[in-house]
């Protein structure tokens, strides 16, 4: 008997008091997610359309365009999670890090064979999914290694066949968007989340594993070790857009955190004291690149902010996350 | 039919007694790291009540530990990415000597000794390739003597065949890279495996899933005396979708899947953290901590049989009869027939595995 009430009485961790959360998942859906995708979309159009017009790798219209879409997808790709992961779509908007160096590869072997999948879009979207994205298409426009593979014509329809691919996947992740919403905001028994609570504990982890990413792979690649720093190794160094995307990360995340700390007032006061003095640390270093990882002066700057971003995750780890029921368990948060 | 050959066999295999060398040390039935009331990290050598026997301090959080099969001499693994894994004279309660990955290596958490304990081999990151390695180590002076390919990325969990000739690995396929920590790297083209190779690293035969779940990181094992090879996944795909997280292989065949029906399955978080098989072989278990489940399943239909909820339960081994679970929370307990049974409740939270030292076959 007291063996059985022992067990009952750990069963489940504390879920957070039956409060009607229904307002935070609106907010949080229709002023943070549902307007990040639609300004996607409308970005890669234009980013599809110039393409088509003008395929030369050092346009100015095409690399504002490539700029502008590409600022849209890092203010978005936090939210990975429902349609934005379906058919790895996350991936295919961009495959970073690329640890083995697939998307040069994918992209030589297509100029080398002249692969006919350039032109059609469904053709495309079923080849390599590093040759997909904003990644690949950074290779083809700041890459000097690609700026004299394979001729000229194709080149153009391989810078073409990109752009649309981007601009359909960002369609469909819009078009889905639309119609997964109400599963954040309206909670169901069959649907993917069962309650309020497992809606914000998906949106939470969205907000934690962002900044995460940001953090460790974004900051943490580039910074190697002291002894030995990987400037090469930054997200996007080639355009020059290392450091702009983790403030685009940074202004997301603090946008979806006041959103989901709402209801406590206290809490978002803290996150937004951290965010801001965060972006402000961002903002001060004159590095697009990151480049400044390998010299001493310029690394404590950039560690600075890495550590800055850790702050901000460690206030939301332990004042916003147990307000969400998020549990915090000894092995559950291993992940071993 | 049990002939009166196979049963003095089957009692020459038990270890009704103690084994020798493990008596010097308590004669624990388990081992696990935890963390202990006073903030230190140890490695404990537990009884079947659950009883800590003797407990010695880790240099940081442990993961896994691997048990010598005669003498009582553990290796205990620090978390990954370790760059240590540190050998403990149980009896004596100290430390031995401390493995030292090479250069550029790290270690991933798991290792096991050969079945006659002249050796070691260890699970290891080559991180500059993203290789996976095993390395091999003399077990008495614990010498490195070599390494082979684990024939994968990402190794983790490690078993000897009851041939005692051969390993099965599971190569969960995620490549991290310790200046990132544990940032998944390779996501989109992940293709995680299960190895058999021999002692020498010759790859004998590989076990891939469909490639519909190759975002399913194959990461724990337990081994059936007749060389059935249960395996634990993690999902690393979408988390509206809950495959299965546990399968079944005997080499030379196809793998079968286990999963709870979907009320049951969805709950899980995609996460499994340990699996073992019953005493008896006939039940196989994983356990969920991101879930707070623990799930039983049939070996012979392959037919899930329960789900019981336990707050962070990780450890769990073959006890007894049945069963033996251990959590985050600090419990230690029996599954063996309906219901879960709390042994012991200490104030360790204990780490996610729990080493069986002797067979209760």
């Amino acid at each position: 008997m007291h063996k059985l009430a022992l067990i009952a009485a750990l069963v489940f961790p504390l879920s957070s008091a039956a409060q009607d959360h229904t307002p935070t998942l609106i907010d949080v859906t229709e002023n943070h997610i549902l307007p990040r995708f639609t300004t996607l979309a409308e970005a890669t159009e234009v980013l599809n359309a110039t393409a088509q017009e003008d395929c030369a790798s050092e346009s100015q219209d095409l690399r504002a365009a490539y700029s502008t879409a590409f600022d849209a997808w890092i203010s978005a790709s936090h939210l990975r999670f429902g349609p934005t992961e379906t058919d790895d779509r996350a991936f295919a908007m961009a495959f970073w890090p690329d640890t083995k160096g697939f998307t040069p590869k994918a992209l030589s072997k297509h100029i080398a064979l002249e692969d006919s999948a350039v032109a059609s879009p469904d053709a495309y979207a079923e080849t390599s999914i590093a040759g997909r994205g904003f990644f690949a298409l950074e290779r083809m426009l700041y890459d000097p290694e690609f700026a004299q593979q394979g001729s000229a014509a194709y080149r153009c329809a391989l810078i073409q066949a990109i752009s649309a691919d981007i601009d359909a996947n960002a369609d469909a992740m819009a078009a889905d968007w639309q119609t997964y919403a109400p599963e954040l905001t309206q909670p169901r028994a069959d649907g993917p989340y069962r309650t309020q609570d497992e809606a914000l504990q998906e949106l939470f982890k969205a907000l934690s594993t962002g900044m995460q990413f940001t953090s460790e792979t974004r900051l943490g690649r580039p910074l190697g070790t002291f002894d030995r720093p990987r400037p090469k190794r930054a997200e996007a160094h080639r355009s020059e857009r290392s450091l702009r995307h983790v403030e685009l990360s940074l202004v997301s995340t603090r946008d979806l955190a006041a959103r989901l700390s709402a209801e406590h007032p206290e809490i978002t006061a803290d996150l937004e004291t951290a965010f801001n003095r965060a972006i402000e640390s961002a903002r001060s270093i004159d590095d697009p690149a990151l480049a400044g990882v390998a010299d001493p002066q310029g690394r404590f700057r950039i560690e600075a902010l890495q550590q800055s971003i850790n702050d901000i995750r460690q206030i939301a780890a332990t004042e916003l996350g147990p307000t969400l029921g998020i549990s915090a368990g000894f092995n559950s948060l291993d992940g071993d | 039919m049990t002939s009166r050959r196979q049963f003095l066999a089957g009692l020459a295999a038990a270890s009704i007694a103690p084994i020798r060398g493990w008596a010097a040390a308590g004669a624990p039935d388990y081992l696990a790291a935890g963390l202990f009331p006073d903030e230190s990290f140890r490695l404990a050598g537990l009884s079947v009540e659950g009883d800590i026997l003797f407990d010695v301090p880790l240099p940081a959080r442990g993961h896994a530990a691997a048990a010598h099969p005669t003498e009582s001499l553990a290796v205990a693994f620090a978390r990954r990415p370790g760059t240590f894994a540190v050998v403990i004279d149980c009896a004596g309660g100290t430390e031995r000597i401390r493995l030292q990955a090479p250069e550029g290596h790290h270690f991933y958490g798991h290792g096991v000794f050969s079945a006659d304990g002249t050796r070691f081999f260890a699970t290891e990151n080559k991180y500059e390739t993203g290789e996976g390695r095993i390395s091999v180590w003399d077990a008495k002076t614990f010498e490195r003597l070599g390494e082979f390919s684990s024939g994968g990325i990402g190794p983790h969990d490690m078993r000897v065949m009851p041939d005692g000739q051969t390993l099965v690995i599971a190569n969960g396929g995620i490549e991290t890279h310790p200046e990132t920590g544990r940032t998944k790297l390779n996501l989109p083209v992940m293709r995680p495996n299960l190895s058999y190779v021999s002692l020498k690293g010759g790859l004998l035969e590989q076990m891939e899933l469909p490639s519909a779940l190759h975002k399913n990181s194959i990461r724990h094992l337990a081994v059936r005396g007749d060389g059935l090879v249960g395996f634990a996944m993690q999902w690393q795909g979408n988390q509206t979708e809950h495959p299965p997280l546990l399968g079944l292989h005997r080499m030379g065949r196809d793998p079968v899947l286990l999963s709870a029906p979907a009320a049951n399955q969805r709950h899980l978080q995609g996460y499994a953290g340990s699996v073992a098989f019953s005493t008896d072989g006939a039940t196989i278990a994983i356990t969920c901590p991101r879930g707070n489940a623990l799930h039983r399943f049939d070996v012979q239909s392959a037919n899930f049989e329960d789900a019981f909820a336990l707050q962070d339960v990780c450890g769990l081994g073959a006890g007894p009869d049945g069963l033996i679970f251990t959590t985050g929370t600090g419990l230690f307990g029996a599954l063996s027939q309906a219901e879960p049974k709390v042994l012991t409740r200490s104030d360790c939270q204990w780490d996610n595995h729990l080493i069986p030292i002797r067979s209760f076959a």
